[in-house]
């Protein structure tokens, strides 16, 4: 298992790669350590949330890519 | 005096008939638990004011009977109250004093809720829930009402209460000594500085008595007149309108305000004040030129303490201050006080206000800590099992109060008593506990609204 992501040090712009093996890129960080507000990019299980925006739960972010 | 069952705290408790009050309603931990539901839970309450907010995802994290509260202006700017609580298992979800924010995120399992109190984020919404948690039901605990006056923030949890003007009734114009300007312009207050916070071992009814218009314990604050406290170096206050003035105990009984205020002959020249620095002296001279001439009642009356039932102390001058008595159990109260300035005030003025009011009032304030030793040793002293058999007496003016007092074609609402001889009454303290009984004896709202059984229909919808 991967060292836990602090989500508060990312920025916006930033994409995150989550536990489902979607991506997606952070468009605001409320910065309580807990959820990160992003847009789908990538959505293997689940193509239909491709562009849709919504809050990410820390717990599901495995990696980032700059 | 023993408590009387759950009912009859008037016969039992509160005895108007011989103004005597027992010790219980001050030291009996049932009494104070039937306060939480029976008083807290349906009066308007004192949550902050609107310049604590100012923009959208601001806020201040308040305090409503016993519990926790957000004070916070939406994304869209609307001012909401809500329960600081998660719907989940009841975390608080904002543990900071003040801020701005997005989101209030729970800590424990991570439900967030936006500023307008929505549901936003459920983690594993899909997985653990298969999204059939219906998330519009559980967003966070809004307050009832809410009412925005002249800048300060009121709440009241329970649908039935009146509008908070109503519940207001007369004493609006009191609660208008501190809100208006110092030259009279509707609504000019700010908050000077942070809100001071601190507990006392007392109930919470000591304080809000004593705010009540207590001027028979001003031996109290003795030392402080001796060194000369006040704006101009004398006694704590500036008095020399007040010398010219009606004194008086001034209250509304089927609301259970009461208030001492100032009641200035026609035609008064304004006095010297502000004296330990002439610019400040020479700003409130000017203010007070405008004051007498607006046109409104108010510029014939100076404030002075008074109580907003339950627990909303005023000031309006000297300091111009409020205080909130929050209950934290029967034997403890967290206090918190605002000081306010007018925000066009220059900010030389706002600096020596700021002086005077900490050196007046808070927990460092000469004037406050006074109040609080008697407080405190009074409440414990009430305590024992031999010192609850003994009641107190507020016998002082009994009977002496009138209706349609008049001065010099300045008509003043309420009963009143007329303490410019006399010095001291406790017309204002027996208000206050009359009406503490009828909320501790009713059922509901529509037992506490005597006056709209006599009111023409259209004159309460006016309100």
């Amino acid at each position: 298992m991967s060292d836990p992501i602090n989500i508060r040090d990312l920025a916006p712009g930033t994409t995150v790669v989550l536990l489902s093996g979607a991506e997606a890129e952070i468009v605001d960080n409320p910065k309580d350590g807990v959820w990160l507000f992003a847009r789908y990019l990538k959505s293997p299980d689940d193509p239909g949330l491709i562009g849709q925006e919504e809050m990410i739960f820390a717990q599901d972010v495995v990696d980032t890519r700059s | 005096m023993a408590m009387n069952g759950t009912q009859g705290y008037r016969p039992g408790l509160v005895d108007l008939a011989t103004g005597q009050i027992s010790r219980e309603i001050f030291v009996n931990d049932d009494i104070y638990a039937q306060e939480q539901e029976r008083v807290f839970a349906r009066s308007w309450l004192f949550v902050g004011h609107e310049s604590q907010i100012p923009n959208p995802g601001d806020f201040f994290v308040s305090r409503m009977g016993e519990e926790s509260v957000i004070l916070c202006r939406d994304r869209a700017g609307q001012v909401h109250v809500f329960l600081n609580s998660c719907r989940h298992r009841g975390m608080k979800v904002c543990r900071y004093d003040d801020g701005n924010t997005t989101v209030f995120t729970c800590p424990y399992h991570g439900w967030s809720y936006g500023t307008d109190g929505a549901l936003v984020g459920v983690p594993y919404f899909r997985e653990a829930y298969r999204s059939e948690l219906d998330k519009a039901k559980w967003g966070l605990v809004e307050v009832a009402q809410l009412a925005c006056y002249k800048g300060t923030v009121w709440a009241n949890w329970d649908a039935g209460a009146p509008p908070f003007l109503e519940y207001l009734g007369e004493f609006r114009r009191f609660l208008d000594l501190i809100l208006d300007g110092w030259d009279g312009r509707e609504g000019q207050a700010e908050l000077l500085g942070g809100v001071q916070k601190w507990l006392i071992p007392c109930n919470w009814k000591f304080p809000a008595e004593n705010f009540s218009g207590d001027s028979y314990h001003n031996i109290s604050h003795r030392s402080v007149d001796l060194v000369g406290a006040g704006p101009s170096g004398k006694s704590r206050r500036d008095y020399g309108e007040l010398n010219a003035s009606r004194k008086l105990h001034v209250t509304i009984p089927d609301r259970g305000h009461q208030t001492i205020t100032y009641l200035m002959p026609k035609d008064h020249i304004p006095q010297a004040a502000y004296q330990n620095s002439p610019e400040v002296a020479e700003y409130f001279r000017h203010c007070e030129e405008e004051r007498r001439k607006r046109p409104g009642a108010n510029s014939r009356l100076i404030g002075a303490p008074g109580e907003i039932f339950p627990n909303v102390a005023l000031l309006p001058r000297q300091p111009r201050t409020l205080a909130v008595w929050h209950p934290k159990s029967a034997h403890q109260t967290e206090v918190w006080r605002f000081f306010f300035v007018d925000r066009a005030a220059p900010q030389e003025v706002k600096n020596f206000l700021r002086d005077y009011y900490i050196r007046y009032s808070g927990p460092a304030g000469m004037t406050e800590q006074d109040d609080m030793e008697n407080w405190n040793y009074a409440h414990a002293a009430s305590r024992g099992v031999i010192a609850r058999r003994h009641p107190y007496t507020y016998e002082m003016g009994m009977g002496h109060a009138v209706e349609d007092y008049e001065f010099e074609g300045f008509r003043m609402p309420g009963r009143v008593i007329d303490i410019t001889t006399a010095q001291a009454s406790e017309e204002p303290m027996r208000n206050l506990y009359g009406r503490w009984a009828q909320f501790m004896e009713a059922e509901s709202w529509d037992e506490l609204m005597g006056w709209r059984k006599n009111a023409p229909r259209e004159a309460v919808a006016a309100k």
